[in-house]
């Protein structure tokens, strides 16, 4: 038991301060996430992170859900829920205390500057994120092909259906790993 | 929380918790692709009239600045404004009980299946495609007027640091925010 309330202690180490630091979203929080899930703490492989970066994805919800699926390869159940806690309720404390602050100075210069200024970080961190789980999937260079393929098919075609995309990609990746081409 | 909070917010029509918690159970097992504040807009401001397009707006950008998903942040506006903290928890609860259930089940089901090579290739491919809308959204937000070199050398060192050379995240956003803002700050200046 001690042993269990340690591995939750420790998910709550992780995700809630980076709660506070997911710039401009989730997704923002991938490269980290990564690093510390397998680096780290060696919560998951970089095989196993390469399936739950997938599913969560190919999951309906908040981009997020990731963090659950690490909680729940750490600990079942109790991890996911406390690792879903740990990243949402911080993030949700400050901005529901934020709303009202933030109304009363919305028009000033700063507030702008504010905003102006961490967009590009939090560009930065969704790229990072990118490339953090692109160099720890151990799919090889197919995986980088698809990748790329995918990104120039969305920016061109902005209402693509993401899923779609999933859904082809991965039947193309099964079709080839059954008839044994990579 | 089951205390119900008598001083809801502005005095709106009050709309029930349970009602809340279906509507937000219904987005979240509903929005597919992580793009939560486009689903949300559809379906609570559009559809049932919760909240109006401005609020929306004041929402989005403070969850622009605000750390958290956007889809979370913008939920937990909404639950405020229809009854306060019980709103705010109820909303939140039903948008992310839902696609937890459902992201677990999907994770135990193939860890069942995991032992065939096909199964692992597969999931490569969708985290193949998943990895190129990662770069698409962050492509898409990179700034592109011409006097905003300054955004987007960070934009860059941010990815460099953070992405290739594996530094870790908290201090280079602690250490390039400031920076960043201050590049902002500068840049309105100049222009007024």
């Amino acid at each position: 038991m001690p042993e269990d309330w340690r591995a939750l202690l420790a998910l709550v180490l992780v995700f809630g301060p980076l709660s506070l630091f997911s710039i401009g979203g989730g997704a923002s929080l991938l490269a980290e996430i990564e690093h510390q899930a397998v680096a780290v703490h060696h919560w998951t492989s970089p095989r196993d992170f390469a399936d739950l970066f997938a599913i969560s994805r190919a999951a309906p919800g908040p981009g997020t859900m990731l963090s659950a699926l690490i909680g729940w390869k750490v600990a079942g159940w109790p991890g996911a829920l406390t690792a879903s806690v740990a990243l949402y309720l911080p993030s949700s404390l400050l901005v529901y205390g934020g709303a009202r602050l933030w109304g009363r100075w919305r028009g000033s210069t700063w507030h702008a500057a504010v905003e102006n200024g961490l967009s590009p970080i939090a560009a930065g961190l969704v790229l990072a994120g990118g490339i953090a789980v692109l160099r720890a999937m151990p799919g090889g260079a197919a995986v980088w092909v698809a990748a790329i393929v995918a990104t120039v098919l969305l920016l061109r075609w902005p209402q693509l259906n993401p899923l779609a995309l999933f859904a082809v990609s991965g039947v193309l990746f099964g079709l080839a790993a059954a008839f044994g081409r990579f | 929380m089951a205390e119900i909070s008598g001083r809801d917010a502005e005095g709106a029509a009050r709309i029930g918790l349970g009602a809340i918690f279906a509507a937000f159970f219904m987005l979240g097992v509903t929005s597919f692709g992580g793009g939560t504040a486009a689903w949300l807009y559809r379906a609570m401001v559009r559809r049932r009239r919760w909240i109006d397009d401005q609020a929306f707006l004041a929402g989005v950008a403070l969850s622009r600045v605000m750390p958290g998903s956007a889809g979370v942040n913008l939920t937990v506006q909404v639950g405020q404004r229809l009854r306060g903290a019980a709103g705010a928890v109820a909303a939140v609860v039903g948008l992310v009980s839902g696609p937890l259930v459902i992201v677990v089940a999907l994770a135990a089901g193939f860890a069942r299946i995991a032992g065939s090579g096909v199964a692992h290739a597969a999931l490569d491919g969708v985290a193949a495609a998943a990895i190129g809308l990662t770069f698409a959204t962050g492509l898409v937000l990179v700034p592109r007027d011409a006097g905003q070199v300054g955004q987007i050398l960070i934009v860059l060192a941010t990815a460099l640091m953070v992405g290739v050379l594996r530094w870790p995240m908290l201090p280079v956003v602690l250490g390039l925010a400031p920076l960043s803002i201050g590049i902002a700050a500068l840049q309105q200046r100049r222009r007024s």
